[in-house]
């Protein structure tokens, strides 16, 4: 009798266990977001969307060194799909094709530009604008009487850098640029943003030729004029960058010091503007709050665009049993009265939407309306490159550039070509 | 009591029929993809149920092989769910183009071809097999020394072993970092040099190095303090009042009086030094360029567990990373066994 009381105990306690996994309410959507820098402002939209609608949204922020690619995958393998997530364009697309839901209906895809689209057919909401550029600090340019516009091509910036470099001390410079190769943990700003002005700068926006090339069947090729003018480039910045930057610097110490007024241009796009305000705020606002405004990667004479795109995309997964729900989220975020507020007010974007009314207190917000304004943009197609180019070939080749390990421009574009070509050779 | 064994028959049947339906209904209802909750304890019921029918069912010569079977039972099942199973699904998608989310082709060897066409892999490879040769003699050799000097009375031994196994303790990312702070911060400022020797790829495969045996080394040194101590004091008695000085002693008494120890101590710095991940991943992240086999390859201080979840994680290519992972499991299974022969012939001789 005892046994069977024993069964009996221990089949209840498994029929109540799983009765507990089952209560799962319909009116709960998952979002899952890897920039943890707006988990906050997510969770006050979230908190706004419930009080409206009575609908839960969780959000889930993966960041900081994880790969959310990686632990989406995990998370699709064990059944515990997130109904809207987050992905990279086409880099992503492969991994997740077949499994998001056509969103081509939406009425928002009506007021934006941004939206991630394959052969027709919507699949991704976009959420922010960012934009890759030499940013400035126009009071110091100023103060050495150069007129930002007037740096049009090569000559021109070299002039500059030079001017800069004569007034260095008193304009309070440590360096000309803030320009930093370390290829562990800044890999991406070489690797893939400053090497993105070689496949877009000047271009229109869907204007796809050096991408291309180095997408081609038989291995990548190159333009090895542009290549090269585009190496002379990053020779200038080797030239005039902060050595304690250069070759083993970090993030943290190259924002700062551009935030603090050390460095009159520096190599990072709009993203630094959240952490200009945020972190790093005191030293900004000692440094006088100075204007930030960006300039195109104009290593060949005329070249006057920046790159700017949605960095990433919202998708909603095929198979989510709130599939509605998670649109409708999706159709209120997107809205001007519903979370656009909060988006752009609370998290900092820049909104892609045409009816937002809303302006991000972000210090490159104003440079970005401008350019976008006169259609002097270019599109990030670096987004397609092969996966992890930038971590695990070009951004070492970068920092040996850095260091001097090459004798010129020149030797740096052929170790460069030579790490891309091996690298798609697997 | 014929009737209660007919009876006990019957009821064991039943549980055995009714758990093993559980089971099938359980499966079924997975593959189906069905969301139905309540299957996964379905299972577990149904498992529980025919263990209790099995044992219930009336049988004297087979009892006691019933018994073993249920107690082996959790535990052979655990160990195929968690490594058996694992274990053929990726030897299974290593001939795939598993993505991690789905698989579309067979692509038969490809991968294995793939892998060993690439410069950048077989660098990492023949830079795995160094690091371990390098480790295997630097950290027995720095281990025993220590564990010499910490088994000599003097004040403070306990501080100096302590102090010497303390960085074991620490997590290898964190470590990696710390030490990260101090070559790239440090090292800088106090000797002027134009970079961080983490930028260079053979100083920063020095520095892995450097970290790894300060990680490592107390760990060793403890086991020969073990083996240490266990010499008798008789021996080493007889040996001094023959005259023998410390140097005849350590090599002719201490040192193979410890043999088994030294066997253990070295295998368990071949296997750890060829699993080395952590370290490496905070330190470096693999990243070094160099020129390989007339090709210029960016993971110049990368090891083999690196390079594997590297080609998984960060470039997308999870079949890829698999085939790698075979060939690594072919090795350190390798290692491991011929480590149990050897130990287990030192047993038997002494």
């Amino acid at each position: 009798m005892r046994r069977a009381l024993a069964t009996a105990t221990v089949a209840g306690l498994f029929a109540a266990l799983s009765m507990g996994a089952m209560s799962v309410s319909a009116d709960e959507i998952r979002l899952f977001n890897n920039k943890v820098e707006i988990n906050e402002g997510l969770n006050t939209l979230a908190a706004k969307y419930e009080e409206e609608t009575g609908v839960k949204v969780t959000i889930e922020s993966i960041g900081g060194g994880v790969d959310a690619q990686a632990t989406l995958k995990g998370y699709y393998q064990g059944g515990n799909m997130p109904d809207i997530f987050v992905f990279e364009g086409d880099k992503d697309y492969p991994t997740w094709e077949g499994l998001m839901a056509d969103l081509s209906d939406m009425a928002w895809v009506e007021d934006t530009e941004a939206e991630y689209t394959v052969d027709g057919a919507v699949y991704g909401f976009p959420t922010t604008t960012e934009a890759i550029g030499l940013a400035y600090n126009k009071a110091v340019l100023d103060a050495a009487g150069i007129d930002p516009a007037s740096i049009t091509g090569p000559e021109s910036m070299r002039a500059a850098f030079e001017t800069l470099n004569e007034k260095k001390d008193e304009l309070g410079l440590t360096a000309v640029i803030g320009y930093g190769a370390e290829a562990t943990a800044l890999y991406w700003s070489t690797g893939q943003h400053l090497y993105a002005s070689y496949i877009d700068s000047g271009l229109s926006r869907d204007d796809t030729t050096y991408i291309d090339m180095m997408q081609a069947e038989g291995g990548p090729t190159f333009d090895d004029e542009r290549l090269l003018a585009w190496a002379e480039m990053v020779a200038l910045f080797n030239e005039y960058s902060d050595p304690d930057l250069l070759v083993s610097g970090t993030y943290d110490q190259q924002v700062l010091n551009f935030a603090a007024g050390k460095y009159a241009f520096v190599t990072q796009g709009s993203w630094i503007g959240a952490t200009i305000t945020g972190d790093d705020a005191e030293a900004y606002n000692e440094a006088g709050n100075f204007e930030i405004g960006m300039l195109p990667y104009a290593f060949i004479e005329g070249q006057d665009t920046i790159l700017t795109n949605s960095p990433n995309w919202w998708g909603v997964y095929k198979d989510s049993e709130n599939l509605d729900a998670a649109k409708a989220f999706l159709e209120w975020c997107a809205s001007n009265d519903g979370g656009q507020q909060i988006l752009v007010e609370d998290c900092g974007l820049i909104s892609p939407y045409a009816s937002c009314t809303y302006v991000a207190v972000d210090p490159y917000a104003q440079t970005i309306s401008d350019y976008t304004a006169a259609g002097k943009t270019s599109a990030w197609h670096w987004l397609s490159m092969k996966e992890g180019l930038g971590q695990n070939a070009t951004a070492v080749i970068f920092q040996e550039f850095a260091k001097g390990s090459y004798a010129d421009a020149a030797e740096f574009a052929e170790e460069l070509k030579s790490a891309i070509v091996s690298y798609y050779a697997n | 009591m014929n009737n209660n064994t007919a009876g006990k028959k019957m009821l064991s049947i039943v549980l055995l029929i009714a758990g093993i339906i559980a089971l099938g209904a359980a499966i079924v209802l997975d593959i189906q993809g069905s969301k139905f909750a309540f299957r996964g304890a379905l299972l577990i019921i149904g498992a529980i149920v025919i263990l209790i029918g099995m044992y219930e069912f009336p049988t004297i010569e087979h009892h006691r092989s019933i018994i073993n079977f249920i107690f082996l039972f959790p535990l052979l099942f655990t160990f195929a769910i968690t490594v058996i199973v694992p274990m053929i699904l990726g030897i299974f998608y290593s001939f795939t183009d598993w993505n991690g989310v789905k698989m579309n082709n067979f692509v038969g060897l490809k991968n294995y071809q793939t892998m060993f066409k690439d410069p950048a892999f077989l660098w990492s490879l023949l830079l795995t097999v160094l690091f371990v040769i390098v480790n295997m003699i630097l950290v027995n050799v720095i281990g025993f020394l220590l564990a010499l000097l910490c088994t000599n009375k003097f004040k403070g031994v306990g501080f100096f072993r302590a102090a010497y196994f303390l960085p074991n303790l620490i997590g290898g990312i964190v470590l990696g970092y710390i030490w990260q702070f101090i070559f790239s911060n440090v090292l800088i400022k106090m000797f002027h040099l134009k970079f961080s020797p983490l930028a260079d790829t053979r100083q920063a495969f020095i520095a892995i190095i450097v970290v790894y045996i300060w990680q490592y080394a107390g760990y060793i040194m403890l086991i020969y303090i073990t083996g240490l101590t266990t010499i008798p004091k008789d021996v080493l008695e007889a040996a001094s009042i023959d005259g023998a000085n410390a140097t005849t002693t350590l090599f002719k008494i201490k040192i193979p009086m410890i043999a088994a120890t030294i066997t253990i101590c070295t295998f368990l710095t071949l296997t750890s030094a060829f699993k080395q991940f952590d370290v490496n991943m905070a330190l470096t992240n693999g990243a070094g360029a160099m020129k390989f086999m007339g090709r210029t390859i960016s993971n110049g201080t990368q090891m083999l567990a690196l390079n594997i979840y590297n080609t998984a994680i960060s470039q997308n290519n999870y079949a890829l990373g698999q085939a790698k992972a075979v060939l690594f499991f072919i090795i350190l299974a390798t290692v491991s066994i011929i480590q149990v022969r050897i130990s287990n012939s030192k047993e038997v001789e002494m």
